[in-house]
Protein backbone atom coordinates (compact mmCIF):
# COMPACT_ATOMS: atom_id res chain seq x y z
CA UNK A 1 0.00 0.00 0.00
CA UNK A 2 2.34 3.01 -1.44
CA UNK A 3 -0.16 5.59 0.81
CA UNK A 4 0.66 4.09 4.10
CA UNK A 5 4.14 4.19 3.13
CA UNK A 6 4.26 7.73 2.39
CA UNK A 7 2.15 8.54 5.13
CA UNK A 8 4.65 7.15 8.50
CA UNK A 9 7.28 9.58 7.37
CA UNK A 10 10.78 10.05 6.94
CA UNK A 11 11.79 8.76 9.98
CA UNK A 12 10.44 5.01 10.00
CA UNK A 13 12.47 3.05 8.10
CA UNK A 14 10.92 1.65 4.95
CA UNK A 15 9.43 -1.76 4.88
CA UNK A 16 9.11 -3.77 1.55
CA UNK A 17 5.54 -3.12 0.37
CA UNK A 18 4.49 -6.71 0.79
CA UNK A 19 5.70 -6.65 4.85
CA UNK A 20 3.36 -4.21 5.39
CA UNK A 21 0.79 -5.52 3.75
CA UNK A 22 1.26 -8.59 5.69
CA UNK A 23 1.56 -6.80 8.69
CA UNK A 24 -2.04 -4.86 8.16
CA UNK A 25 -3.25 -7.97 7.11
CA UNK A 26 -2.13 -9.08 11.09
CA UNK A 27 -3.48 -6.52 12.75
CA UNK A 28 -6.78 -6.64 10.80
CA UNK A 29 -7.37 -10.12 11.76
CA UNK A 30 -5.81 -9.20 15.80
CA UNK A 31 -8.57 -6.51 15.88
CA UNK A 32 -11.41 -8.82 14.40
CA UNK A 33 -10.22 -11.77 17.31
CA UNK A 34 -10.74 -9.17 19.65
CA UNK A 35 -13.99 -7.91 18.15
CA UNK A 36 -15.23 -11.29 18.54
CA UNK A 37 -14.51 -11.74 21.84
CA UNK A 38 -15.73 -8.92 23.38
CA UNK A 39 -18.91 -9.69 21.20
CA UNK A 40 -18.91 -13.47 22.62
CA UNK A 41 -18.56 -12.36 26.10
CA UNK A 42 -20.88 -9.69 25.66
CA UNK A 43 -23.70 -11.97 24.52
CA UNK A 44 -22.86 -14.44 27.30
CA UNK A 45 -23.54 -11.87 30.16
CA UNK A 46 -26.65 -11.34 27.98
CA UNK A 47 -27.86 -14.86 27.63
CA UNK A 48 -26.28 -16.07 30.01
CA UNK A 49 -25.48 -19.13 27.41
CA UNK A 50 -21.83 -19.87 25.59
CA UNK A 51 -21.75 -19.90 21.69
CA UNK A 52 -21.96 -23.22 21.58
CA UNK A 53 -25.34 -23.45 23.15
CA UNK A 54 -26.51 -20.48 20.88
CA UNK A 55 -25.69 -22.09 17.99
CA UNK A 56 -27.51 -25.49 18.58
CA UNK A 57 -30.31 -23.64 20.13
CA UNK A 58 -30.52 -21.39 16.77
CA UNK A 59 -29.73 -23.67 13.87
CA UNK A 60 -30.58 -27.04 12.90
CA UNK A 61 -28.94 -29.97 11.15
CA UNK A 62 -26.56 -29.52 8.64
CA UNK A 63 -25.75 -26.19 9.36
CA UNK A 64 -25.91 -26.16 13.23
CA UNK A 65 -22.99 -29.42 12.53
CA UNK A 66 -21.09 -26.86 10.04
CA UNK A 67 -20.99 -23.70 12.65
CA UNK A 68 -20.08 -26.04 15.66
CA UNK A 69 -17.39 -27.35 14.18
CA UNK A 70 -16.36 -23.77 13.50
CA UNK A 71 -16.50 -22.91 16.50
CA UNK A 72 -14.64 -25.48 18.04
CA UNK A 73 -11.63 -25.34 15.79
CA UNK A 74 -11.60 -21.85 17.00
CA UNK A 75 -11.39 -23.03 20.44
CA UNK A 76 -8.74 -21.50 22.65
CA UNK A 77 -8.72 -24.67 24.53
CA UNK A 78 -6.34 -26.93 22.92
CA UNK A 79 -8.15 -29.86 24.16
CA UNK A 80 -11.27 -28.73 22.59
CA UNK A 81 -9.52 -28.13 19.09
CA UNK A 82 -7.90 -31.46 19.45
CA UNK A 83 -11.26 -33.21 19.52
CA UNK A 84 -12.04 -31.77 15.79
CA UNK A 85 -8.50 -33.03 14.56
CA UNK A 86 -8.44 -36.50 16.22
CA UNK A 87 -12.01 -38.42 17.06
CA UNK A 88 -12.28 -39.07 20.99
CA UNK A 89 -12.32 -42.17 21.55
CA UNK A 90 -15.10 -41.84 24.42
CA UNK A 91 -17.55 -39.00 22.67
CA UNK A 92 -19.38 -39.01 25.69
CA UNK A 93 -16.10 -38.15 28.01
CA UNK A 94 -15.45 -35.71 25.69
CA UNK A 95 -18.66 -33.09 25.71
CA UNK A 96 -18.09 -33.28 29.46
CA UNK A 97 -14.86 -32.33 29.09
CA UNK A 98 -16.22 -29.39 26.79
CA UNK A 99 -19.19 -28.46 29.60
CA UNK A 100 -16.43 -28.26 32.42
CA UNK A 101 -13.35 -26.42 30.25
CA UNK A 102 -16.06 -23.80 29.31
CA UNK A 103 -18.18 -24.25 32.54
CA UNK A 104 -21.28 -24.57 30.76
CA UNK A 105 -24.73 -24.40 32.35
CA UNK A 106 -27.92 -25.58 31.47
CA UNK A 107 -31.16 -27.23 32.19
CA UNK A 108 -31.51 -31.22 32.35
CA UNK A 109 -33.98 -30.58 29.43
CA UNK A 110 -31.61 -28.80 27.29
CA UNK A 111 -30.69 -30.86 24.13
CA UNK A 112 -27.39 -29.20 24.27
CA UNK A 113 -25.44 -32.80 24.69
CA UNK A 114 -27.76 -35.00 22.38
CA UNK A 115 -26.87 -32.18 19.37
CA UNK A 116 -23.20 -31.82 20.33
CA UNK A 117 -22.81 -35.71 20.33
CA UNK A 118 -24.39 -35.86 17.00
CA UNK A 119 -22.62 -33.11 15.84
CA UNK A 120 -18.91 -34.99 16.53
CA UNK A 121 -20.15 -37.96 15.38
CA UNK A 122 -21.06 -36.59 11.87
CA UNK A 123 -18.02 -34.71 11.67
CA UNK A 124 -15.69 -37.42 12.89
CA UNK A 125 -18.17 -40.08 10.54
CA UNK A 126 -17.65 -38.39 7.53
CA UNK A 127 -13.81 -38.89 7.66
CA UNK A 128 -14.00 -42.50 8.45
CA UNK A 129 -16.89 -42.92 5.63
CA UNK A 130 -14.14 -41.66 3.40
CA UNK A 131 -11.55 -44.09 4.59
CA UNK A 132 -13.76 -46.69 3.68
CA UNK A 133 -14.43 -45.48 0.49
CA UNK A 134 -10.95 -45.64 -0.49
CA UNK A 135 -10.50 -48.56 0.64
CA UNK A 136 -13.28 -50.28 -2.06
CA UNK A 137 -11.95 -47.92 -4.46
CA UNK A 138 -8.19 -49.14 -4.54
CA UNK A 139 -9.14 -52.68 -4.13
CA UNK A 140 -9.59 -53.41 -8.04
CA UNK A 141 -11.62 -55.84 -9.62
CA UNK A 142 -10.15 -59.66 -9.69
CA UNK A 143 -11.85 -62.39 -11.73
CA UNK A 144 -10.08 -64.97 -9.58
CA UNK A 145 -11.91 -63.69 -6.44
CA UNK A 146 -15.12 -65.21 -5.72
CA UNK A 147 -16.96 -62.42 -4.69
CA UNK A 148 -16.03 -59.45 -7.36
CA UNK A 149 -17.36 -62.73 -9.55
CA UNK A 150 -20.82 -63.26 -7.60
CA UNK A 151 -21.21 -59.35 -7.21
CA UNK A 152 -20.48 -59.12 -11.21
CA UNK A 153 -23.24 -62.07 -11.88
CA UNK A 154 -25.91 -60.27 -8.94
CA UNK A 155 -25.54 -57.01 -11.23
CA UNK A 156 -26.73 -59.02 -14.56
CA UNK A 157 -29.46 -60.92 -12.81
CA UNK A 158 -30.78 -57.89 -11.21
CA UNK A 159 -31.17 -55.29 -14.27
CA UNK A 160 -31.78 -58.24 -16.76
CA UNK A 161 -33.65 -61.01 -14.84
CA UNK A 162 -35.31 -62.34 -18.24
CA UNK A 163 -32.31 -62.67 -20.17
CA UNK A 164 -29.65 -65.13 -19.11
CA UNK A 165 -26.33 -64.66 -19.61
CA UNK A 166 -24.78 -67.63 -21.70
CA UNK A 167 -21.16 -67.05 -21.33
CA UNK A 168 -19.15 -65.31 -18.43
CA UNK A 169 -17.32 -63.34 -21.42
CA UNK A 170 -19.52 -62.59 -23.28
CA UNK A 171 -20.96 -59.39 -26.31
CA UNK A 172 -24.49 -59.50 -23.95
CA UNK A 173 -22.12 -57.38 -21.22
CA UNK A 174 -22.89 -54.40 -23.79
CA UNK A 175 -26.54 -54.87 -23.34
CA UNK A 176 -25.77 -53.10 -19.62
CA UNK A 177 -22.93 -51.25 -21.15
CA UNK A 178 -19.86 -52.30 -20.68
CA UNK A 179 -17.33 -51.55 -23.22
CA UNK A 180 -16.03 -55.64 -24.32
CA UNK A 181 -16.84 -58.90 -23.47
CA UNK A 182 -15.55 -59.09 -20.20
CA UNK A 183 -16.52 -56.32 -17.72
CA UNK A 184 -12.93 -57.07 -15.71
CA UNK A 185 -11.26 -54.05 -17.50
CA UNK A 186 -13.75 -51.59 -16.77
CA UNK A 187 -13.90 -50.54 -13.38
CA UNK A 188 -9.91 -48.95 -13.48
CA UNK A 189 -9.55 -46.11 -10.86
CA UNK A 190 -13.05 -46.77 -9.45
CA UNK A 191 -12.06 -50.46 -8.44
CA UNK A 192 -15.32 -52.76 -6.35
CA UNK A 193 -16.52 -49.29 -5.49
CA UNK A 194 -17.64 -48.60 -9.13
CA UNK A 195 -19.10 -52.36 -8.72
CA UNK A 196 -20.72 -52.16 -5.37
CA UNK A 197 -22.66 -48.78 -6.91
CA UNK A 198 -24.55 -50.06 -9.44
CA UNK A 199 -25.20 -53.34 -7.73
CA UNK A 200 -26.89 -51.28 -4.85
CA UNK A 201 -28.81 -48.88 -7.48
CA UNK A 202 -29.93 -51.76 -9.10
CA UNK A 203 -30.97 -54.01 -6.17
CA UNK A 204 -32.70 -51.46 -4.03
CA UNK A 205 -33.97 -48.80 -6.83
CA UNK A 206 -34.45 -52.17 -8.81
CA UNK A 207 -37.15 -50.48 -10.64
CA UNK A 208 -35.50 -46.91 -11.57
CA UNK A 209 -32.45 -48.66 -12.52
CA UNK A 210 -34.23 -50.87 -15.05
CA UNK A 211 -35.86 -47.44 -16.26
CA UNK A 212 -32.25 -45.79 -16.21
CA UNK A 213 -30.90 -48.42 -18.00
CA UNK A 214 -33.85 -48.83 -20.74
CA UNK A 215 -33.07 -44.95 -21.64
CA UNK A 216 -29.57 -45.78 -22.28
CA UNK A 217 -30.99 -48.24 -24.87
CA UNK A 218 -32.70 -45.16 -26.74
CA UNK A 219 -31.79 -45.09 -30.86
CA UNK A 220 -30.67 -41.30 -30.36
CA UNK A 221 -29.43 -39.89 -26.97
CA UNK A 222 -28.22 -43.82 -26.19
CA UNK A 223 -25.49 -44.67 -23.96
CA UNK A 224 -23.59 -47.25 -22.31
CA UNK A 225 -24.74 -47.73 -18.71
CA UNK A 226 -22.33 -49.19 -16.95
CA UNK A 227 -19.37 -46.77 -18.18
CA UNK A 228 -21.64 -44.15 -17.93
CA UNK A 229 -22.10 -45.87 -13.80
CA UNK A 230 -18.35 -45.99 -13.17
CA UNK A 231 -18.10 -42.06 -14.14
CA UNK A 232 -20.75 -40.86 -11.87
CA UNK A 233 -19.12 -43.59 -8.73
CA UNK A 234 -16.10 -40.91 -9.85
CA UNK A 235 -18.21 -37.52 -9.46
CA UNK A 236 -19.44 -39.41 -6.30
CA UNK A 237 -16.05 -40.17 -4.91
CA UNK A 238 -14.96 -36.57 -6.36
CA UNK A 239 -17.28 -34.82 -3.92
CA UNK A 240 -16.69 -37.30 -1.20
CA UNK A 241 -13.04 -36.23 -1.32
CA UNK A 242 -13.36 -32.80 -1.80
CA UNK A 243 -15.45 -32.51 1.69
CA UNK A 244 -18.30 -31.44 -0.51
CA UNK A 245 -20.69 -34.06 0.47
CA UNK A 246 -20.27 -33.26 4.02
CA UNK A 247 -23.91 -30.66 3.62
CA UNK A 248 -25.45 -33.19 2.40
CA UNK A 249 -24.67 -35.99 4.85
CA UNK A 250 -24.92 -33.55 8.12
CA UNK A 251 -28.22 -32.75 6.45
CA UNK A 252 -29.35 -36.00 6.18
CA UNK A 253 -27.50 -38.59 8.30
CA UNK A 254 -27.88 -38.34 12.48
CA UNK A 255 -24.78 -39.37 12.89
CA UNK A 256 -22.10 -41.88 11.27
CA UNK A 257 -22.94 -42.09 7.49
CA UNK A 258 -22.06 -45.63 6.17
CA UNK A 259 -21.54 -47.33 2.85
CA UNK A 260 -25.08 -46.82 1.81
CA UNK A 261 -25.41 -43.39 2.53
CA UNK A 262 -22.48 -42.96 -0.21
CA UNK A 263 -24.27 -45.70 -2.27
CA UNK A 264 -27.62 -43.94 -2.45
CA UNK A 265 -25.31 -40.32 -2.96
CA UNK A 266 -24.61 -42.67 -6.22
CA UNK A 267 -27.69 -43.44 -6.63
CA UNK A 268 -29.06 -40.08 -6.86
CA UNK A 269 -26.47 -39.06 -9.30
CA UNK A 270 -27.43 -41.72 -11.55
CA UNK A 271 -30.80 -41.60 -11.43
CA UNK A 272 -30.93 -37.39 -11.94
CA UNK A 273 -27.67 -37.76 -14.93
CA UNK A 274 -30.22 -39.46 -17.12
CA UNK A 275 -32.45 -37.43 -16.51
CA UNK A 276 -30.35 -34.27 -17.00
CA UNK A 277 -28.99 -35.86 -20.30
CA UNK A 278 -32.25 -36.94 -21.77
CA UNK A 279 -32.93 -33.26 -21.35
CA UNK A 280 -30.01 -32.24 -23.29
CA UNK A 281 -31.04 -34.03 -26.18
CA UNK A 282 -27.68 -34.90 -27.09
CA UNK A 283 -26.63 -35.40 -30.81
CA UNK A 284 -24.64 -38.29 -29.47
CA UNK A 285 -22.75 -40.09 -27.00
CA UNK A 286 -19.85 -38.08 -28.06
CA UNK A 287 -21.55 -35.07 -25.83
CA UNK A 288 -20.59 -36.72 -22.88
CA UNK A 289 -17.92 -35.11 -21.40
CA UNK A 290 -19.41 -31.72 -21.96
CA UNK A 291 -23.04 -32.75 -20.47
CA UNK A 292 -21.47 -34.45 -17.62
CA UNK A 293 -19.34 -31.64 -16.64
CA UNK A 294 -22.26 -29.16 -16.60
CA UNK A 295 -24.17 -31.84 -14.68
CA UNK A 296 -20.67 -31.88 -12.39
CA UNK A 297 -21.25 -27.99 -11.82
CA UNK A 298 -24.98 -28.10 -10.95
CA UNK A 299 -24.57 -30.50 -8.62
CA UNK A 300 -21.44 -28.49 -7.05
CA UNK A 301 -23.23 -25.61 -7.07
CA UNK A 302 -26.27 -26.79 -4.88
CA UNK A 303 -23.49 -28.64 -2.49
CA UNK A 304 -21.49 -25.37 -2.11
CA UNK A 305 -24.06 -22.80 -1.77
CA UNK A 306 -26.78 -24.47 -0.30
CA UNK A 307 -26.91 -24.38 3.00
CA UNK A 308 -29.82 -27.12 3.02
CA UNK A 309 -28.59 -29.36 -0.04
CA UNK A 310 -29.53 -33.12 0.34
CA UNK A 311 -29.16 -34.93 -2.62
CA UNK A 312 -32.57 -37.25 -2.23
CA UNK A 313 -33.99 -39.17 -5.32
CA UNK A 314 -37.04 -37.95 -6.02
CA UNK A 315 -38.54 -40.70 -8.37
CA UNK A 316 -42.32 -38.77 -8.08
CA UNK A 317 -41.38 -37.49 -11.85
CA UNK B 1 6.43 -2.74 -42.05
CA UNK B 2 5.29 -3.06 -38.55
CA UNK B 3 1.36 -4.88 -39.38
CA UNK B 4 3.30 -7.03 -41.70
CA UNK B 5 5.59 -8.39 -38.92
CA UNK B 6 2.83 -8.97 -36.72
CA UNK B 7 0.90 -11.17 -39.37
CA UNK B 8 4.05 -13.49 -40.03
CA UNK B 9 4.26 -13.58 -36.18
CA UNK B 10 0.72 -15.02 -35.58
CA UNK B 11 1.13 -16.87 -38.93
CA UNK B 12 4.10 -18.40 -37.46
CA UNK B 13 2.17 -18.73 -33.70
CA UNK B 14 -1.29 -20.73 -35.31
CA UNK B 15 1.77 -23.14 -37.17
CA UNK B 16 3.04 -24.23 -33.76
CA UNK B 17 -0.79 -25.76 -32.61
CA UNK B 18 -0.88 -29.82 -33.26
CA UNK B 19 -3.28 -31.82 -33.27
CA UNK B 20 -2.62 -35.55 -32.21
CA UNK B 21 -5.51 -38.03 -32.52
CA UNK B 22 -5.25 -40.81 -29.74
CA UNK B 23 -6.54 -44.20 -30.79
CA UNK B 24 -7.04 -47.70 -29.82
CA UNK B 25 -9.09 -50.38 -28.79
CA UNK B 26 -10.96 -50.14 -25.16
CA UNK B 27 -8.46 -50.83 -22.08
CA UNK B 28 -5.71 -49.80 -23.95
CA UNK B 29 -4.20 -47.02 -22.01
CA UNK B 30 -5.62 -43.91 -24.09
CA UNK B 31 -6.38 -42.06 -21.19
CA UNK B 32 -3.61 -42.83 -18.66
CA UNK B 33 -1.01 -41.72 -21.72
CA UNK B 34 -2.97 -38.65 -21.70
CA UNK B 35 -2.71 -38.29 -18.37
CA UNK B 36 1.09 -38.80 -18.51
CA UNK B 37 1.33 -35.99 -21.19
CA UNK B 38 0.19 -34.00 -19.23
CA UNK B 39 1.54 -35.02 -15.73
CA UNK B 40 -1.76 -35.52 -14.45
CA UNK B 41 -2.57 -38.01 -11.77
CA UNK B 42 -3.60 -41.63 -12.99
CA UNK B 43 -4.94 -43.17 -10.35
CA UNK B 44 -8.81 -42.63 -10.57
CA UNK B 45 -9.16 -43.44 -14.38
CA UNK B 46 -12.93 -44.10 -15.78
CA UNK B 47 -13.88 -45.57 -18.84
CA UNK B 48 -13.82 -42.85 -21.60
CA UNK B 49 -17.54 -42.36 -22.66
CA UNK B 50 -16.82 -39.89 -25.67
CA UNK B 51 -13.48 -38.46 -25.80
CA UNK B 52 -10.92 -36.36 -23.26
CA UNK B 53 -8.74 -33.59 -24.95
CA UNK B 54 -6.02 -31.72 -23.01
CA UNK B 55 -3.26 -29.19 -24.36
CA UNK B 56 -0.36 -29.87 -23.93
CA UNK B 57 3.14 -27.97 -24.13
CA UNK B 58 6.51 -29.20 -25.50
CA UNK B 59 9.29 -27.97 -27.35
CA UNK B 60 7.54 -24.36 -28.12
CA UNK B 61 4.32 -26.49 -29.84
CA UNK B 62 0.63 -26.76 -28.57
CA UNK B 63 -0.30 -30.33 -28.82
CA UNK B 64 -3.54 -30.25 -28.35
CA UNK B 65 -4.65 -34.51 -27.94
CA UNK B 66 -7.51 -35.43 -28.89
CA UNK B 67 -8.25 -39.13 -26.30
CA UNK B 68 -11.14 -41.27 -28.30
CA UNK B 69 -13.23 -43.70 -26.37
CA UNK B 70 -11.79 -47.10 -27.54
CA UNK B 71 -15.11 -49.05 -27.26
CA UNK B 72 -16.94 -51.01 -30.50
CA UNK B 73 -19.69 -48.16 -30.49
CA UNK B 74 -17.76 -45.49 -30.10
CA UNK B 75 -15.60 -46.26 -32.68
CA UNK B 76 -17.55 -45.35 -36.26
CA UNK B 77 -17.31 -41.92 -34.73
CA UNK B 78 -13.35 -41.88 -34.85
CA UNK B 79 -13.50 -40.64 -38.59
CA UNK B 80 -15.17 -37.34 -37.09
CA UNK B 81 -12.25 -36.30 -35.58
CA UNK B 82 -9.77 -37.23 -38.77
CA UNK B 83 -9.83 -33.59 -40.32
CA UNK B 84 -6.40 -31.69 -39.49
CA UNK B 85 -4.78 -34.44 -37.52
CA UNK B 86 -1.15 -33.81 -37.59
CA UNK B 87 -0.01 -37.10 -36.34
CA UNK B 88 -1.85 -39.94 -35.31
CA UNK B 89 -0.83 -42.06 -32.19
CA UNK B 90 -2.38 -45.66 -31.92
CA UNK B 91 -2.57 -47.27 -28.83
CA UNK B 92 -1.89 -51.37 -28.06
CA UNK B 93 -2.22 -53.48 -25.19
CA UNK B 94 0.48 -55.32 -25.54
CA UNK B 95 -0.65 -57.94 -23.39
CA UNK B 96 -4.14 -58.40 -24.86
CA UNK B 97 -2.77 -61.02 -27.52
CA UNK B 98 -6.60 -61.73 -28.13
CA UNK B 99 -7.50 -58.71 -29.78
CA UNK B 100 -4.37 -58.06 -31.71
CA UNK B 101 -6.15 -59.30 -34.75
CA UNK B 102 -8.95 -57.01 -33.91
CA UNK B 103 -7.07 -54.15 -32.75
CA UNK B 104 -5.08 -54.08 -36.69
CA UNK B 105 -7.91 -54.67 -38.36
CA UNK B 106 -8.91 -50.88 -37.15
CA UNK B 107 -5.58 -49.78 -37.81
CA UNK B 108 -5.77 -51.18 -41.39
CA UNK B 109 -9.21 -48.65 -41.46
CA UNK B 110 -7.23 -45.86 -40.24
CA UNK B 111 -4.31 -45.98 -42.39
CA UNK B 112 -6.65 -46.54 -45.64
CA UNK B 113 -8.62 -43.87 -44.56
CA UNK B 114 -8.10 -41.06 -47.32
CA UNK B 115 -8.36 -38.22 -44.57
CA UNK B 116 -5.33 -39.54 -42.80
CA UNK B 117 -2.98 -39.84 -45.55
CA UNK B 118 0.29 -39.49 -44.58
CA UNK B 119 -0.13 -38.35 -41.79
CA UNK B 120 2.69 -39.55 -39.65
CA UNK B 121 1.72 -42.84 -36.92
CA UNK B 122 3.04 -43.29 -33.97
CA UNK B 123 2.49 -46.44 -32.44
CA UNK B 124 2.69 -47.55 -28.64
CA UNK B 125 3.49 -50.87 -27.38
CA UNK B 126 1.70 -49.98 -23.98
CA UNK B 127 1.92 -52.30 -20.52
CA UNK B 128 5.42 -53.34 -21.43
CA UNK B 129 5.65 -53.33 -17.20
CA UNK B 130 3.36 -56.35 -17.09
CA UNK B 131 5.47 -59.81 -18.10
CA UNK B 132 2.56 -61.02 -19.90
CA UNK B 133 3.55 -58.37 -22.69
CA UNK B 134 4.73 -59.23 -26.29
CA UNK B 135 7.45 -57.13 -27.21
CA UNK B 136 7.53 -54.49 -29.58
CA UNK B 137 8.85 -56.05 -32.37
CA UNK B 138 5.72 -58.91 -32.23
CA UNK B 139 3.06 -56.33 -31.75
CA UNK B 140 4.83 -54.28 -35.12
CA UNK B 141 4.53 -58.12 -36.93
CA UNK B 142 0.69 -58.71 -35.44
CA UNK B 143 -0.32 -55.02 -37.00
CA UNK B 144 2.35 -55.72 -40.33
CA UNK B 145 3.84 -52.36 -39.68
CA UNK B 146 6.56 -53.34 -42.76
CA UNK B 147 3.69 -52.95 -45.43
CA UNK B 148 2.89 -49.54 -44.72
CA UNK B 149 3.93 -47.31 -47.65
CA UNK B 150 4.00 -43.45 -48.03
CA UNK B 151 3.80 -42.80 -44.40
CA UNK B 152 5.95 -42.10 -41.93
CA UNK B 153 6.15 -44.35 -38.63
CA UNK B 154 7.73 -45.58 -35.49
CA UNK B 155 6.61 -48.25 -32.89
CA UNK B 156 7.82 -47.47 -29.57
CA UNK B 157 7.42 -49.99 -26.14
CA UNK B 158 6.21 -48.10 -22.90
CA UNK B 159 4.25 -48.40 -19.72
CA UNK B 160 1.93 -45.80 -19.34
CA UNK B 161 1.63 -46.99 -15.72
CA UNK B 162 5.40 -46.33 -15.01
CA UNK B 163 5.49 -43.21 -17.41
CA UNK B 164 8.42 -45.18 -19.27
CA UNK B 165 8.81 -44.69 -23.15
CA UNK B 166 5.93 -42.01 -23.21
CA UNK B 167 8.76 -39.08 -23.62
CA UNK B 168 10.54 -41.25 -26.28
CA UNK B 169 7.37 -41.49 -28.51
CA UNK B 170 7.02 -37.81 -27.74
CA UNK B 171 10.27 -36.69 -28.97
CA UNK B 172 9.43 -39.19 -31.94
CA UNK B 173 6.41 -36.40 -32.56
CA UNK B 174 8.19 -33.64 -32.37
CA UNK B 175 11.11 -34.64 -34.42
CA UNK B 176 8.75 -35.80 -37.10
CA UNK B 177 6.69 -32.65 -37.25
CA UNK B 178 9.48 -29.76 -36.84
CA UNK B 179 10.48 -31.90 -40.18
CA UNK B 180 7.20 -31.74 -41.68
CA UNK B 181 6.59 -27.85 -40.65
CA UNK B 182 9.92 -26.78 -42.22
Amino acid sequence: MPEHATSTGRKTRRMPVQTQASINLIDLLYKITLLRCFIKWILRLVTGTCELQRITQKYKSGVCTVKIEESLQRSKFSEIRQMIEVEPEDIDAAIQQIISLKNISFDANSRFISCMKVCLEQIHGYDSLFCTIEELRVETYNSCNGNHEALLLKLWNLLQPENALKERVSRQWGEIGFQGTDPKTDFRGMGILGLKNLVYFAEVHNELARKTLLHSHHPQYGYSYAIVGINLTSMAYEFMSSGLLRTHFFNTVHGRPNVNHFNEVFSYLMFEFDKFWMKSEPENVMEFSRIRDEFNQTVEAVLKYVPSAKLSLDNSS
Amino acid sequence: MGLLKLLRKLKSESNKELRILLLGLDNAGKTTILKKLASEDINHITPTQGFNIKSVQSQGFKLNVWDIGGQRRIRPYWRNYFENTDVLIYVVDSTDKKRLEETGVELEELVTDEKLSGVPLLVFANKQDLLQAAPASDIADGLSLHTLSGRTYQIQACSALKGEGIQDGLEWVMKTVSKKKK
